[in-house]
């Protein structure tokens, strides 16, 4: 009873009390709640979809906006972890339930691979270096392709689970665990140091941070989350093919994060949620189906005019502020700090306050 | 309140008794693409023929034929098709399901297709695993009929054929024993098994394998092959090309002034834009086809004329749509239901004498490949018009040519 | 063989050189990671095409026509669309993204998803040590050379391209030393976008033309300014002299081997930069203030 109360008072004192993660809440809820209220087959597919894109973008986020290493590829962790998975899982017989982890492990290492190579490289040769990555692996699976299956990839995958309801569980508790898990990493003290390390790579250094071990670390986990990603897709789409390293997909999860607003982690989330079934939605109109890229990259351009640090900050801005003492976010209707009692609205009508945001 | 939930209720019912005397059937394809516009385009003259004629005789009830149109989008992205699909099965309702062209997104549509066991009929995707499917897991994939084009290995039977004809034609008129070939195949996994059998066979067929080139699909520059081919003396360029490398093939092969002949697999050759793609230059350049205006049945002409006239382009084989649709009539009007589960023993006896080709089933439910019955014909572009050449005992057969020497 | 390489090797070569090194200038001077560079090469391909073949206009005036039309069009994107995101790197580098996506789909809507070939400027060819290349290959490796000697004539003896190498150098010295920052970054967009358009609209002839036609290039044109470093010229010349034969010796030394050239030439690229980090010529920047 007492621990009811306590999470009552949890939930009231801290969830509640923001809007941001009063809204945080609500989804959840109702990304758990979906199967009870509208078990439609196509809406649960699209949104399975989404969760499992959803840990693919959250992944490239934790690398590319806490430690500033633009990855241009991240393809190449989601394709290794499909792989890895199908190939183990249909040629050695193995469990999908246990291959999945092992195309994480895969795409680990992957990661640790990648993060050696890039470690000297900064800005913007990172970035187009790691464009070379999926690309090379693509030829290399072309050449050897009586064991990867050449440009049909490898199909007839198990399922992890044999109804659709069954499979959206399994993709958005995933997708809630991983994205979670992400999220306190990059909230600690952890995401301090990548903060440091994209602001100012050698002056950490010079704080005597071990940036490169960081920097490998980072690597992995995020390449472990996208491996997961691209093994769940392929055990739901029971294929895994080339489609999975493709540019384009690595160009997806850049848009989607920095759509959604980088080194954040719910933000590209965010943009996953928003983006993949809206796009879905418009192919479904005839007239305006074939052109629905089209919209989504005019969607893309009008929201970075008018939100150029991405969606979910600017969101955040108009519902909530920052006390100027004690910097912490507040509803935006609050008059004053609901933790340190410090005028948050000017007083006086019409008067600018002195101390910005931020 | 009151009144509209009334209005609301009576339109649904109506809706739904209006809908339960068509027959829904979905055109699944990437219908930006010429194959998905091919797809609809023969589906419609399927569909308006029917309908014109009174519509499908199921059991003693007649109804009409209701076509959906999925954009699959499958040559960008492989989920967007498996969407598509559960699209049309849960909120379209569709019946039966028809299309798809890349092979990769065909295997993944074809599983959520098995799901619902609802009966797909493939025109456009020619991968062996399709109907390997369905003699591993006869119970589970059983729903899966290939209607065109013939499975990848059939196609090399229709290749050699006419490739021993082509060989003949240059024995006697360059007066040479061993023809030289040269092997010119996409690096893609459906070439593998061709460009094997071309090095074992040709030998036997008293032709010479002067090399093998294996270029990208997606290769716009293939001088370096060709290069290597014009020193190599080959008089026959055996091609096994399905993507944009195709063109400039043809186009590279004619600026060159090459003195050999392509012949093979060359997908984009059997397209009407190829002429203007390869900027009028593909002269000589030969392809396995599906659709001439020759009598490769009884019903080829006819359709053929009519789909020319009413789209101002001629069908390329995904236009098989078409046959698929048919023969869905002709099983349904003989097993009298349209339930899927008692289809399935109809289609697999059945023998339609289709637009393209006769069509049976074998135990994969892939095409059967009979001279007479389903083989595909062979054209040559000759001054910008697909002429066909094979098989020669077809009314309507034209001579091939060759370049001047 | 040999000869083989030597040409089809100088012609790739210079054809990657127009790209890269418009792609370099832009980055060296604005900072901008152009990833639409390679879309303006297709829309300058089928505004070519279809002054050509459509409207029936000549070669001449269709070429003019193309190169300017585009080069206006880049001009008037930098202003609408990167200019006001200017600060934001991570901004700049997805609408870059999401105008090459435009692009790509409006071609798709307009001439639709086949594949186009646009007539050859001149036809025939000529025997060279045994190498038979035809014509328009010759052109593009001319006109290859005369605008990278256009290119190099502005920008060591112009007024306009002293400004451009002092903004390349440091924005905020060089506005201080009362040069206009802004009208400089639009000359130069003006001048790399040309330099795309007059390779598409002298490329276009010899290969396919598709609304996909510009992903391709994009890689090959990213891994030789990476590899040649980037913001250096002289890097790009270079790095795509050796990615263009990088990529003929992979072809012609491997028949069987050719679909490996793109993956050959990023591989080189990778092993460069773990040699040297910042590309063979390239300036390691400073953290950019």
């Amino acid at each position: 009873m007492y621990r009811v109360r306590r999470a009552w008072a949890e939930l009231r004192n801290e969830v509640l009390v923001l809007p941001s993660r009063t809204l945080v809440l609500a989804w959840v809820v109702a990304l758990l709640a979906l199967p009870a209220l509208y078990g439609d087959a196509y809406v649960m597919r699209i949104l399975t979809m989404t969760c499992i894109f959803a840990i693919f973008a959250a992944s490239w986020d934790l690398l590319a906006g806490y430690t500033g290493q633009v990855n241009f590829g991240h393809a190449l962790f989601f394709g290794a972890g499909a792989y890895t998975s199908a190939l183990m899982s249909h040629k050695l017989g193995i469990t999908p339930w246990a291959t999945i982890w092992a195309g994480a492990a895969v795409a680990m290492l992957f990661g640790f691979l990648v993060g050696y190579l890039c470690l000297r490289l900064r800005g913007s040769y990172l970035s187009l270096a790691t464009l070379a990555f999926p690309l090379i692996a693509l030829g290399l699976l072309f050449a050897f392709s009586d064991f990867s299956g050449g440009e049909l990839g490898i199909s007839g995958l198990r399922r992890l689970t044999l109804t659709p309801t069954a499979n959206y569980y399994v993709a958005s508790i995933s997708m809630l665990v991983i994205v979670f898990g992400l999220w306190r990493l990059a909230d600690s003290k952890f995401g301090i140091v990548l903060h440091a390390i994209r602001d100012d790579e050698v002056a950490a250094r010079a704080s005597g941070i071990n940036t490169p071990l960081y920097k490998l670390t980072v690597f992995a986990v995020a390449a472990a989350a996208a491996g997961f990603a691209g093994a769940l897709f392929a055990h739901y789409l029971r294929v895994a093919g080339p489609s999975t390293l493709e540019v384009a997909l690595s160009f997806q999860v850049v848009i989607w994060g920095i759509f959604g607003g980088v080194a954040t982690i719910y933000g590209p989330v965010a943009a996953v949620f928003i983006l993949y079934p809206l796009t879905e939605w418009l192919g479904t109109f005839r007239a305006v189906g074939e052109l629905r890229l089209l919209i989504f990259a005019v969607i893309v351009l009008l929201v970075l005019l008018f939100m150029p640090r991405g969606l979910t900050p600017w969101v955040r801005d108009k519902i909530e502020t920052q006390c100027p003492r004690c910097k912490q976010r507040n509803g935006v209707w609050r008059k004053a700090c609901r933790l340190c009692g410090a005028a948050l609205q000017a007083q006086v009508a019409g008067a600018q306050r002195l101390v910005g945001h931020q | 309140m009151l009144r509209s939930i009334i209005l609301a209720a009576a339109t649904a019912l109506v809706a739904t008794a209006v809908q339960a005397q068509t027959i829904k059937i979905a055109i699944l394809g990437p219908m930006s693409f010429v194959q998905g516009e091919n797809h609809w385009a023969g589906a419609e003259m399927a569909r308006d023929e029917i309908n014109k004629a009174g519509g499908i005789n199921v059991g003693g009830k007649r109804m009409q034929v209701e076509l959906v149109r999925a954009d699959t989008n499958e040559i960008q992205s492989v989920p967007d098709a498996t969407n598509a699909m559960e699209r049309v099965i849960t909120r379209d309702k569709a019946d039966f399901l028809i299309g798809g062209f890349r092979s990769e997104a065909v295997l993944a549509m074809q599983e959520v297709a098995m799901d619902y066991k609802k009966i797909f009929l493939g025109a456009g995707a020619a991968h062996s695993k399709l109907g390997a499917n369905v003699e591993a897991s006869y119970e589970r994939y059983k729903y899966w009929f290939r209607v065109t084009p013939v499975k990848d290995t059939d196609l090399v039977r229709t290749l050699f054929a006419v490739l021993n004809t082509i060989a003949q034609q240059i024995r006697t008129e360059l007066k040479t024993d061993m023809p030289k070939v040269a092997i010119l195949a996409e690096k893609a996994v459906w070439t593998e098994a061709l460009i094997a059998a071309a090095q074992k066979n040709l030998p036997a067929m008293k032709m010479e394998v002067v090399g093998t080139w294996q270029p990208s699909a997606t290769a716009t520059d293939v001088t370096a092959e060709l290069s290597a081919i014009d020193r190599s003396g080959a008089q026959l360029v055996f091609t096994m090309l399905s993507g944009p490398v195709g063109i400039s093939v043809g186009r590279q092969m004619g600026e060159r002034n090459m003195k050999a002949v392509a012949w093979g697999i060359n997908v984009e050759a059997q397209k009407e834009e190829f002429w203007n793609a390869a900027a009028g230059k593909a002269q000589f350049v030969s392809t396995l086809d599906t659709f001439s205006e020759v009598e490769m049945t009884p019903k080829t002409v006819p359709f053929v004329k009519a789909f020319k006239a009413r789209f101002k382009k001629a069908p390329t084989y995904n236009a098989g749509t078409y046959d698929a649709i048919m023969l869905l009539k002709t099983a349904i009007e003989q097993a009298g239901t349209t339930n899927a589960d008692r289809l399935v023993p109809v289609l697999e006896k059945i023998s339609h004498v289709g637009a393209a080709a006769v069509l049976e089933f074998d135990k994969r439910h892939d095409p059967v490949w009979a001279p007479g019955k389903n083989t595909g014909l062979a054209v040559q572009w000759q001054e910008g018009k697909k002429v066909p050449f094979w098989p020669p005992n077809v009314k309507g057969m034209q001579p091939f040519k060759m370049p001047a020497r | 063989m040999l000869q083989d390489i030597l040409v089809t090797g100088l012609v790739n070569g210079g054809v990657y050189a127009l790209l890269a090194i418009g792609f370099s200038l832009i980055f060296g001077v604005a900072r901008i990671v152009n990833i639409a560079h390679t879309a303006f090469y297709m829309l300058a391909a089928y505004c070519f095409y279809a002054l050509l073949v459509k409207a029936g206009l000549g070669f001449v005036p269709s070429a003019v026509l193309a190169v300017a039309s585009v080069t206006l069009l880049a001009v008037v994107c930098y202003r609408l669309v990167i200019e006001p995101v200017r600060e934001h790197e991570a901004a700049v580098l997805i609408a870059t993204i999401a105008l090459a996506l435009i692009f790509q789909e409006l071609m798709l809507f307009s001439f639709g998803g086949h594949y186009l070939g646009i007539p050859s400027t001149l036809e025939g060819g000529v025997r060279i040590l045994g190498v038979s290349i035809p014509y328009q290959r010759m052109l593009i490796l001319v006109v290859a050379a005369a605008m990278l000697t256009l290119v190099w004539f502005v920008l060591y003896r112009t007024r306009l391209g002293l400004a451009i190498r002092a903004t390349a150098n440091d924005l905020e010295v060089a506005s201080l030393m009362g040069m206009n920052v802004h009208r400089v970054a639009m000359a130069t967009v003006a001048i790399s976008v040309a330099l795309a358009a007059i390779a598409g609209v002298v490329v276009a002839p010899v290969f396919v033309v598709d609304p996909f036609m510009w992903l391709a290039p994009l890689v090959t044109m990213l891994a030789i300014v990476v590899l040649g470093g980037l913001g250096s010229l002289k890097g790009s010349l270079i790095g795509a002299l050796i990615i263009g034969y990088v990529e003929a010796i992979t072809v012609f030394a491997m028949p069987a081997g050719a679909y490996l050239k793109g993956a050959v030439a990023l591989g080189i690229m990778v092993v460069v930069l773990l040699a040297r980090p910042e590309g063979l010529f390239g300036v390691a920047f400073e953290e950019e203030r």
